[in-house]
């Protein structure tokens, strides 16, 4: 196994993915890829692994993967031998699947939102805003819901991959202007994955030494 | 906005717990509450004295909260301890952060805004954390959907036809949160708190939903 990862310090996607080989215990390489400003990855050699131009990439022998959910289910499936992090049974399968969609789709708009703030680039803030706000709030309902059937995590029954590529997102909310304030439910979430074992920080993600 | 002296519900107590703190807001005052080691809370103005950064950012350490910044520490009674620049200098006593009187009451932490007439503290009651609920809502259409509160800062309200206990805060103009709690009654059969949870989400739809 040489796991080689194409990343930008800065990226939420990228800490999905070194969430991911935290949590797994994965060594891997890391190649860092000037994103802002340098676009680096939208030329050659990069634009020859991903042809879309985005980070992160994952090179596993002769293996080349692009979007975060996806490299997080390989990653879990491959090396995950007890099977917790992608779990088999149909049920918690498809819930994580459900948010794995949820990390792409409805928390883009926090993506955009953050990288309109952090590198000044051009997005309707309020708007982004806006629907961050109303995602977080989905996430908000779904865990304190779940609480009540003692259920701590976003898919089945422990930590999932779910979890993962949705904490990204909020951990890194107010580097965009959204205070966790409204979200005490996520907050107690957040903590719990900040306690998984072989978490990592990243700028923005305060690391309480 | 108006800012009518009394005690206000600021989190469940159950959402902060030992060793956290969390920012939130008081009638747009930012102000940060949280909980030591030992499992005291405490509200405080949201700010650090060295830079004016929020304090909510930081972390707890036993009965001290650290900003984030720069590392400067305070004690339970605001006052800076420790400054991780000059460890051996005695901090003097001008460096300290305004903190506020504090409850605990029916689950949820309070704290005194003004300085309203002494009353005796009101009577405990035993109460089973529901949740927060933030609405993008000015708090007068809460209280106007729910009722008015009652001297001891409840409203007493029918949720899908249970009684819980909500109490109203004012985060700034559009922004408002209502605190519930389920009174724990002996005789009553126990509540299906994820039931009631879930109606709390058709309360906000339908507060929110309201007209102005
Ligand atoms: S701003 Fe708080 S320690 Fe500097």
């Amino acid at each position: 196994m040489s796991l080689r990862l194409y990343d930008y310090e800065l990226d939420e996607n990228g800490y999905k993915v070194r969430l991911a080989l935290g949590a797994l215990g994965l060594a891997c390489e890391t190649v860092g890829v000037d994103m802002v400003p340098g676009a680096e990855q939208t030329r050659p050699p990069l634009i020859d692994l991903n042809p879309l131009g985005t980070l992160p990439i994952l090179v596993d022998g002769d293996t080349v993967l692009r979007e975060a959910e996806a490299i997080l289910a390989y990653l879990a499936r491959r090396y995950d031998s007890a099977g917790t992090w992608l779990p088999q049974e149909p049920v918690a399968f498809g819930e994580t699947l459900m948010w794995l969609a949820f990390a792409t789709r409805e928390l883009h708009a926090a993506t955009l939102a953050r990288r309109a703030a952090l590198f000044d680039l051009p997005g309707d803030g309020p708007a982004l805003e806006g629907r961050a706000r109303a995602a977080f709030r989905v996430m908000e309902d779904h865990i304190t819901l779940r609480g009540f059937s003692g259920l701590d995590w976003f898919a089945g029954t422990g930590p999932t991959i779910a979890d993962l590529a949705l904490f990204p997102a909020f951990a890194l909310s107010r580097d965009f202007g959204i205070d966790h304030e409204a979200y005490p439910g996520l907050r107690r979430w957040s903590r719990r994955v900040r306690g998984l074992p072989g978490f990592r920080t990243m700028p923005g993600i305060p690391d309480y030494h | 906005m108006d800012e009518p002296e009394g005690w206000y519900a600021v989190a469940l107590g159950a959402d902060i717990e030992p060793s956290t703190s969390a920012g939130t807001r008081l009638f747009g005052h930012e102000l940060v509450v949280w909980r030591d080691a030992g499992g005291a809370v405490h509200v405080w103005e949201d700010r650090c004295p060295h830079r004016g950064m929020r304090l909510s950012f930081g972390f707890v350490r036993g009965d001290h909260i650290a900003c984030l910044y720069h590392g400067w520490r305070y004690d339970t009674a605001g006052q800076c301890r420790f400054i991780p620049a000059h460890p051996d200098l005695e901090v003097s006593p001008m460096i300290r952060t305004r903190t506020y009187p504090c409850r605990e009451r029916a689950g949820l932490i309070w704290v005194r805004w003004g300085a309203p007439a002494e009353e005796a503290e009101p009577a405990p009651v035993a109460a089973s954390p529901l949740r927060s609920l933030y609405l993008e809502a000015p708090a007068a259409r809460l209280a106007a959907a729910l009722g008015e509160a009652g001297p001891d800062g409840l409203v007493r309200f029918d949720l899908a036809g249970s009684p819980v206990l909500v109490a109203v805060q004012p985060l700034a103009g559009e922004a408002s949160a209502a605190h519930i709690v389920v009174p724990d009654t002996p005789e009553a059969p126990e509540a299906d708190l994820g039931r009631l949870a879930a109606a709390c989400v058709t309360l906000r739809r339908s507060i929110e939903g309201a007209a102005p």
